[in-house]
């Protein structure tokens, strides 16, 4: 076997091999110019317990992740370049403004905890409602797929601006937009199989928020995951918790394993970029110290407010009372969630939470 | 004497919104496959607009709001310009059909190749590393682009995207996993007029990934039999040719679907084809073509060596020829079949010829 170099310029091992290249009679002459040029081979990766994941091909040059991605081109990490080869615009090239270390993990779990709509839950357990409750339920997953769809336009409109250089972060953001796709399907399937409807469309404060954030994929992520996905996970739970039947529990537990995964890239990437990027600390502080207002302003208006406090107090008499207890206090719970991991982050907001949120600790 | 009952506080709700919600009464029940987004288009929910007012995000059928924030700045509004009469069809498999790479592969098959062979299967490993998420990055950025009216297309692209990403991965194991590595990058798929994801409609674009590109994709995996070496090859090229018919097959269906609503549209894109047509055997594009190295590559993996080249040559002339046939088929199937008839394509000749 030749020898391949083990870094740098592609060097031909040998010249091309013409000694097996006779002139047949059709054939084209090969010019093999192609064979030898690798800037590192010798690579031999065997699967492990859980198979051969995107992880364990972190070896060698292979596992390199520069700060920088200067390549425009879509060139594998670890691939030769071409010259001449001219740029498309991945803007996104700096490695703190996407990555996350337990981005490749998060991707080979989304393809492990696949689950089907259609076939997986257990639509027959669906039984009829009362009115109040049904609409209630409808409503919130009308919400809720709006919240997923906002998702999906945000993480496309960025995805093929990241540059290949950290490939694992645009595969994990695939798998995010797939279950996007999954949830909202499966709660317009709920909305449309037990004598509902869809409900009235959101006003939209929150998703106008993240939609507009133009300035780089990591400001898109602080509305994204911290703000709107902390209080989603919330709303999750206390979905799952006031679940009338098996079919809400499975797609709301679904949604739960799903969202966990968004909510930890989203966290650590946070985490990365504060941490490898002088002064987006203080870029978050400001932008957290907006989103608060549109967040409070959201929780105010929403009907999310009225649908789950119905859903929690099983009609709009109970709602009033317990149903509205149980919201506020799953409200609160999502304040000091987001409170304690912006204080993980280091983007401490205890001091200056926002008024208009802060009351939501008292419950 | 009793206690009075501590009377819980009771908070003021808004119920107007119950007032304003879309079509009640729905009941949609599973079919024989499930519950499947065919089974709930019904009523108003299976109305889908010839042209969409959506630009505030809600879905379809949803209540509007008149202060709902238009934030959607769609550019995809006409029905004709996205949809497919079997995008249900094609979502609902994709979710049945998902595959993982790292467990459903059976990776310890793979044995020592020799030298050739190996730097051979890294290239075109390499070459699939390499492009085949440009089928994810552009589908993705159109759905974007897309009203979430034309749910069912949107959920068909966002399932390619989610193929691609699993195709871009199980194409870097494989030249990872067996004394190799990857190689030179081909810049097949990069930024010059006419390429894929510099297209500024989604029908050209369209044509170009899914009709053209993907679909000579397709055909080298169906083959995958011929080069794969070993069975994790084998199994490989099997899993992503399952991925890939999908893809050219929301293609063919929505140019199809074009063809018949939009006939104002037809010379169009028959420029659209001409174009792809122009690289579909020499353009880099397409891994066995004719100016691609990785046909060098696949000539020595289905010859089984360096030494067997020119057999290896043999065969990938017959791939050539079936991907010109099943293209062919394709664009016959999309409604634009005259055109291998009245001179207008080359393929016809270039088929004959490409013995």
């Amino acid at each position: 076997m030749a020898t391949k170099p083990s870094k740098g310029m592609a060097v031909p091992a040998a010249m091309p091999d013409s000694s097996g290249a006779k002139a047949v009679e059709g054939v084209p002459v090969p010019t093999f110019e192609w064979m030898g040029l690798s800037a590192e081979w010798g690579t031999r990766i065997k699967p492990g317990e859980h198979g051969l994941r995107l992880s364990d091909l972190n070896v060698g040059i292979y596992g390199e992740v520069p700060e920088v991605w200067e390549d425009q081109t879509r060139r594998p990490r670890g691939a030769l370049p071409r010259p001449g080869v001219p740029p498309l615009p991945y803007n996104l090239r700096h490695k703190h403004q996407m990555w996350a270390e337990s981005a490749a993990n998060l991707y080979e779990e989304a393809i492990q905890r696949r689950w089907i709509p259609a076939t997986d839950v257990p639509w027959a357990s669906l039984k009829p409602l009362p009115d109040d409750v049904e609409r209630a339920v409808c409503q919130v997953c009308t919400e809720l797929m709006q919240y997923a769809n906002t998702e999906i336009e945000i993480i496309t409109y960025w995805q093929d601006q990241m540059s290949y250089g950290y490939y694992e972060v645009k595969q994990f953001l695939a798998t995010a937009t797939f279950d996007c796709a999954r949830l909202i399907e499966a709660l317009r399937k709920r909305a449309l199989s037990n004598g509902g409807g869809l409900g009235q469309e959101s006003r939209g404060l929150v998703n106008r928020m993240i939609l507009e954030s133009r300035g780089g994929w990591t400001e898109s992520a602080v509305y994204l995951y911290l703000v709107r996905g902390t209080y989603m996970m919330q709303v999750l739970k206390g979905l799952l918790n006031a679940a009338h039947n098996d079919a809400e529990r499975m797609i709301y537990g679904k949604a739960i394993e799903d969202w966990s995964r968004h909510l930890t890239y989203g966290y650590d990437h946070l985490k990365y970029s504060i941490s490898h990027q002088a002064g987006q600390a203080d870029i978050l502080q400001t932008l957290l110290g907006l989103g608060e207002v549109m967040m409070a302003a959201e929780l105010q208006e929403s009907t999310m407010r009225p649908a789950l406090a119905f859903i929690f107090g099983s009609g709009i008499k109970g709602g009033r009372t317990i149903g509205m207890e149980t919201y506020l206090h799953l409200v609160g719970d999502f304040v000091r969630n987001y409170v304690a991991i912006c204080d993980w982050l280091g983007v401490p907001r205890a001091e200056m939470l926002h008024p208009l949120l802060k009351k939501y600790l008292e419950y | 004497m009793s206690e009075a009952p501590v009377k819980q506080q009771e908070y003021e709700l808004d119920t107007s919104w119950m007032q304003h919600m879309g079509e009640w009464g729905m009941r949609a029940e599973p079919g024989k496959r499930g519950l499947t987004l065919t089974e709930i288009q019904i009523g108003s929910y299976g109305d889908i607009p010839e042209i969409s007012k959506n630009m505030s995000g809600r879905p379809r059928g949803a209540g509007e709001r008149a202060d709902a924030y238009r934030v959607g700045a769609y550019g995809v509004r006409a029905k004709s310009e996205i949809w497919l009469q079997n995008a249900t069809f094609l979502y609902e498999e994709a979710l049945q059909r998902q595959w993982s790479s790292a467990t459903d592969v059976p990776w310890h098959t793979i044995e020592a190749l020799p030298d050739a062979v190996e730097e051979a299967e890294c290239l075109l490993c390499t070459f699939f590393n390499e492009v085949e998420f440009v089928a994810g990055d552009v589908p993705a950025r159109w759905v974007a682009n897309t009203t979430p009216d034309f749910l069912e297309p949107r959920h068909v692209l966002l399932a390619q995207v989610m193929d691609e990403s699993r195709h871009m991965d199980v194409f870097r194991k494989r030249a990872l996993a067996n004394g190799g590595g990857l190689m030179r990058m081909s810049g097949a798929t990069s930024g010059f007029v006419g390429s894929i994801d510099l297209a500024r409609d989604f029908t050209e674009m369209s044509t170009r990934l899914h009709i053209s590109g993907e679909g000579a994709v397709l055909t080298m995996f169906r083959m995958g039999e011929l080069f794969g070496q070993n069975e994790a090859e084998k199994i490989m090229y099997r899993l992503c040719a399952q991925d890939e018919a999908r893809h050219v097959a929301f293609g063919v269906m929505h140019l199809r679907f074009l063809s018949e609503t939009a006939p104002e549209r037809r010379e169009e894109i028959e420029f659209y084809l001409d174009e792809a047509e122009a690289q579909i055997l020499s353009g880099v594009q397409n891994p066995a073509g004719t100016q691609a190295e990785t046909a060098e590559a696949l000539a020595i993996l289905l010859g089984g060596g360096k030494e067997h080249y020119d057999e290896g040559h043999k065969k990938l002339l017959v791939i050539r020829r079936r991907q010109l046939k099943e293209y062919m088929q394709r664009v016959k199937t999309a409604g634009f079949g005259a055109r291998f008839e009245n001179g207008r394509s080359t393929v016809p000749q270039q088929y004959e010829s490409a013995i």
